[in-house]
C-alpha cells in the first residue's frame, strides 16, 4: 500500500506549475477574454512544445504515453491559475477516448494533437453544450448510443455566452448525413469513460482553483489592516479558511483514487462520483469564503478572485453535477449485495 | 502509488479473521459489537477478559516493534487488523489507551527501567491506564496546567498535588499518565514533567462525572500528596510538554484507524436501518445517507495517505486536519442515525434511561467536537500553522 506519488511524476509537476504560473496570469487571461476567438494560440503551442497536448498519447503516435494519474496532478495546476485552453479535456478525455477507438482515427488524429496542430474539443450530450467547438479541428461528441468525431464541415456550433468569460460554449447541429464513430454497446462504453474522464479532469481542476483562492485570501487578509491589526489575525476571518483549507486537503486523495482507477481500467464511477463531489465542494466553499473574506473588494470585477470562483461554478456543473453525482454514490450504497464494510478500503 | 494489499497481507488478514472467529464468541458473545464511544460501561469485567485473550493470541501492541514484545506488524497489518477486528465486532477497547498512547511514548521517550516495569503489563492486557491532561482551567489552553510536582528529597518521591477532569476510564485504570508542573515559577508550556502514576494509593481519588448518557465514562481526579517514585519521571523534568506533543502524534496516526472501522460500522447500521424502516427511499435521507459515505471513504483515503508517509510534503498539514474532520462527520452521523430512526429515536429502550446503541451514538457525539482539541481550536492551528496564516494576539 503506498498513497504517494513519486518524485518524477512530483518533478514533472512542479516545472508545469512553474511554467503555467509564469506564464497564464489573471492579466494574460483577461487579455484571452478580450480576443475574437477566446482563444490564445500562442499559449496552445507553448502548452505542445512543453509534450501536455500529447501528454497521454501513446509514443508510437508521436506522444509521451503517460496515464491519468501522471496528469491529474498537472490537471490541477491547470485549474490552479484557471488555464482556458481545453487542455484538460485534450488530455484526460479525447486522447484516451479515440485511443480506445483505435484503427484509422487513433492514427490519423493523435499525432495531430500531440504536435499542437489540431485543437480538439469534447461536448457531451449530458452537459447539453460543446466547450471549445468552433476553435476545434476535431469535435469529440459523445451521445448514450452513438459517439462521433467531426470535423468542423461536419456540424455548425451556436455561440452561448458564458458567464464565466474564459469558457466557450457552443450548441452543436450535427449535419445531416454524418455517421457515428461508435455506435450501440461500444458508444455507450464510450460515453460512460467521456463522463467519468470530463468529471475527473473537473474534479481536479477543482483542487487547484480552491488551492489558488485560499492563497489569494490568506495573502489578502495577512495584509488588509482593520481595528490597527491585520484581519487574517482575527479568528472569525481565519476560521472561513481553515474550513476551506480541511475540505480541500481532504477532496485531494479521493481525486488520486479516482485516477488510480482509470489508469488501471478498473470500475471507476463511484470513486469518480466521490471525487468530483469533494473537490467541487471543495472549490464552492473556497469561492464563498475567499469572497467573504475580502469584504467588498471580493465582489469587484477588478479583483482577481472571481475569476477562479467563476471556473469552480462551472466545474461543479459540467459532467454531472452534484444531485446527478450524489445520485450514483447513492445507488451504490443501497444497491443489494454491496460489500461497503471493513476490507473494502479501495 | 499501488492502492492494494500484497499476498502477505492478504495471508495475515487471514490469520487474522479466523483468529477472531474461533475465540470471539462463547463468553465474549456478550461484547460483540459493544463498548464503543458512549456504551464504554458495557461488560467492563468481561471486556478486560478479552483484553487477556487478546494478548494470549498475540493481538495487542502489534505494531509496537519487537523487542518489546510487539509484532511489528506493518501499517498495512494494522490496517487490516483493525478492519477484521471491527468486521468481527471486537469490543471497544479497554487498553487502546495503553497500547497506543503510554506504550508508545515510553518506548520513544522512557528509560529502561520504565520499559522493562511497565511494557509487559500492557502487552498482556492486564494493565490499563488513563491520562492526566485536562484540568478545570486547563482545557482549550492545555499548557496552564495547574497541577504540582514537587520531589521530596527524604522520601525520594515525587508528591502530587492537583486535579484532573475528563478522564476517561480513570476507574477502570491501574495507572494515569500525568503532567505536572515541576517548577512552581514556571508558566505555559516551560516547566512541566510528565509523570506515570500509581492510581490505587491514598493521594488518588476517582470521582465519576455523569454524562449527559446518564453514564459515566470520564472522571474527576484528584490528587492529595499522591506518591511517584523519582524513576517514574519520564524525560527530566521540564520536559514533560515535549513528551506530551510526541504522544499526541501517536494519538494522530495508526490509533485512528480502529476509530474508523467503528464509524464503519455505525454507518452499515444505519443503511441496514434506512433500508428496513424504508427511509433509504426518502430522497433528503437518501443524499445525507451518500454525504456520509463520502465522508467516510475521505477519512480512510486520507489515513491511508498520510501512513504512506512522505508524499508532497502537504502530509503535515493533513495531520492537523483529521480531528477537525472526524469530528464533524461523526457528529453529523449522529445527528443522520436520529433521523433515519425517525419518531422511534424518541423512546428509550427501556426505563429508567437505557438507550439504545444509535441513541447513545447520537448522545456521545455531541462530545466529538470539543474532546481532544475544539473545532475552533483546530481551526485556529489549520489556519496558523497549516495556511500561515497571522498569530493571534494572545494574553
Amino acid at each position: 500500500m503506498d498513497f504517494t506519488f513519486s518524485e518524477d511524476q512530483l518533478l514533472f509537476r512542479d516545472s508545469v506549475r512553474d511554467f503555467l504560473v509564469n506564464e497564464v496570469t489573471p492579466e494574460r487571461i483577461r487579455g484571452i477574454w478580450e480576443s475574437d476567438s477566446g482563444r490564445d494560440d500562442g499559449l496552445w503551442q507553448q502548452l505542445a512544445e512543453m509534450g501536455l497536448t500529447g501528454i497521454t498519447v501513446p509514443e508510437a503516435h508521436g506522444g509521451l504515453g503517460m496515464d491519468e494519474l501522471d496528469f491529474v496532478l498537472l490537471a490541477q495546476e491547470c485549474g490552479y491559475v484557471a488555464l482556458p485552453e481545453p487542455l484538460v479535456n485534450t488530455a484526460l478525455v479525447a486522447v484516451p477516448v479515440i485511443s480506445q477507438l483505435g484503427g484509422q482515427a487513433a492514427a490519423e488524429w493523435l499525432p495531430k494533437i500531440a504536435a499542437g496542430e489540431t485543437r480538439v474539443a469534447v461536448g457531451c450530450s449530458d452537459n447539453g453544450l460543446a466547450e471549445d467547438a468552433a476553435q476545434a479541428g476535431l469535435l469529440l461528441w459523445a451521445e448514450p448510443q452513438a459517439l462521433y468525431l467531426l470535423t468542423p464541415d461536419q456540424f455548425s456550433a451556436r455561440f452561448n455566452e458564458s458567464v464565466d468569460p474564459s469558457r466557450r460554449l457552443y450548441a452543436i447541429d450535427i449535419a445531416a448525413g454524418v455517421l457515428p464513430a461508435a455506435s450501440g454497446e461500444q458508444a455507450a462504453a464510450l460515453y460512460q469513460a467521456v463522463l467519468d474522464r470530463g468529471a475527473l479532469g473537473a474534479a481536479a481542476q477543482a483542487l487547484g482553483l480552491a488551492q489558488r483562492m485560499i492563497d489569494i485570501s490568506v495573502q489578502y487578509t495577512s495584509e488588509r489592516q482593520q481595528f490597527g491589526k491585520v484581519i487574517g489575525s482575527f479568528q472569525a476571518v481565519k476560521h472561513h479558511m481553515a474550513n476551506v483549507a480541511v475540505r480541500l486537503e481532504y477532496a485531494k486523495a479521493p481525486v488520486t483514487r479516482a485516477a488510480y482507477a482509470l489508469a488501471r481500467g478498473e470500475a471507476a464511477q463511484v470513486a469518480v462520483s466521490h471525487a468530483k463531489l469533494v473537490a467541487c465542494e471543495a472549490a464552492n466553499l473556497a469561492a464563498k469564503n475567499s469572497i467573504q473574506v475580502h469584504g467588498a473588494m471580493g465582489y469587484t470585477w477588478e479583483v482577481d478572485l472571481h475569476i477562479f470562483m467563476k471556473k469552480a461554478w462551472a466545474m461543479a456543473g459540467t459532467f454531472g453535477d452534484t444531485g446527478f453525482h450524489k445520485q450514483r454514490v447513492a445507488e451504490h450504497i443501497f444497491a443489494d449485495g454491496v460489500a461497503l464494510g471493513a476490507g473494502t478500503t479501495f | 502509488m499501488k492502492l492494494s494489499f500484497s499476498p502477505q497481507d492478504e495471508q495475515f488478514r487471514e490469520e487474522v479473521a479466523q483468529w477472531l472467529a474461533d475465540n470471539l464468541c462463547g463468553e465474549f458473545e456478550c461484547v460483540r459489537h459493544r463498548g464503543g464511544p458512549g456504551d464504554e460501561h458495557h461488560r467492563v469485567a468481561e471486556r478486560k477478559a478479552w483484553e487477556r485473550k487478546l494478548a494470549e493470541g498475540g493481538w495487542t501492541c502489534i505494531g509496537w516493534p519487537k523487542e518489546y514484545g510487539g509484532r511489528g506488524a506493518s501499517i498495512e497489518q494494522q490496517v487490516i487488523f483493525n478492519e477484521e477486528y471491527a468486521r468481527a465486532g471486537g469490543p471497544g477497547r479497554i487498553g487502546h489507551i495503553g497500547e497506543t498512547l503510554a506504550g508508545p511514548t515510553i518506548i520513544a521517550f522512557g528509560s529502561d527501567e520504565q520499559k522493562q516495569k511497565y511494557l509487559p503489563g500492557i502487552l498482556r492486557g492486564e494493565v490499563f491506564w488513563c491520562q492526566g491532561y485536562s484540568e478545570p482551567s486547563a482545557g482549550s489552553d492545555l499548557a496552564n496546567v495547574k497541577t504540582r510536582a514537587e520531589f521530596d528529597e527524604a522520601a525520594g518521591k515525587w508528591r502530587i498535588n492537583g486535579q484532573k477532569v475528563w478522564t476517561s476510564l480513570a476507574h477502570e485504570s491501574e495507572y494515569c499518565f500525568v503532567i505536572a508542573r515541576t517548577d512552581p515559577q514556571s508558566v505555559g508550556h516551560k516547566g512541566l514533567g510528565f509523570f506515570l502514576v500509581t492510581m490505587d494509593q491514598p493521594g488518588v481519588t476517582v470521582r465519576p462525572i455523569e454524562q449527559l448518557t446518564g453514564t459515566s465514562e470520564f472522571n474527576e481526579v484528584f490528587f492529595d500528596d499522591a506518591e511517584c517514585d523519582a524513576a517514574d519521571i519520564v524525560g527530566a523534568p521540564g520536559d514533560g510538554w515535549k513528551v506530551a506533543m510526541g504522544l499526541l502524534g501517536f494519538e494522530r496516526g495508526v490509533s485512528t484507524l480502529g476509530q474508523q472501522m467503528l464509524f464503519q460500522n455505525e454507518f452499515d447500521a444505519i443503511v441496514k436501518l434506512a433500508k428496513d424502516n424504508g427511509a433509504a427511499k426518502n430522497p433528503a435521507l437518501r443524499q445525507r445517507i451518500a454525504d456520509a459515505h463520502v465522508g467516510l471513504k475521505i477519512l480512510r483515503y486520507n489515513s491511508m495517505r498520510m501512513l504512506s508517509g512522505g508524499g508532497d510534503g502537504s502530509l503535515q498539514k493533513e495531520a492537523m486536519i483529521y480531528k477537525l474532520y472526524w469530528a464533524t462527520w461523526h457528529r453529523n452521523l449522529g445527528k443522520l442515525a436520529m433521523d433515519v430512526l425517525g419518531q422511534e429515536s424518541e423512546i428509550l429502550d427501556e426505563a429508567p434511561y437505557e438507550l439504545n446503541r444509535l441513541q447513545s451514538m447520537y448522545l456521545f457525539t455531541r462530545s466529538d467536537t470539543i474532546y481532544g482539541g475544539t473545532n475552533q481550536i483546530q481551526r485556529n492551528i489549520i489556519a496558523e500553522r497549516a495556511l500561515g496564516m497571522p498569530r493571534e494576539p494572545r494574553g
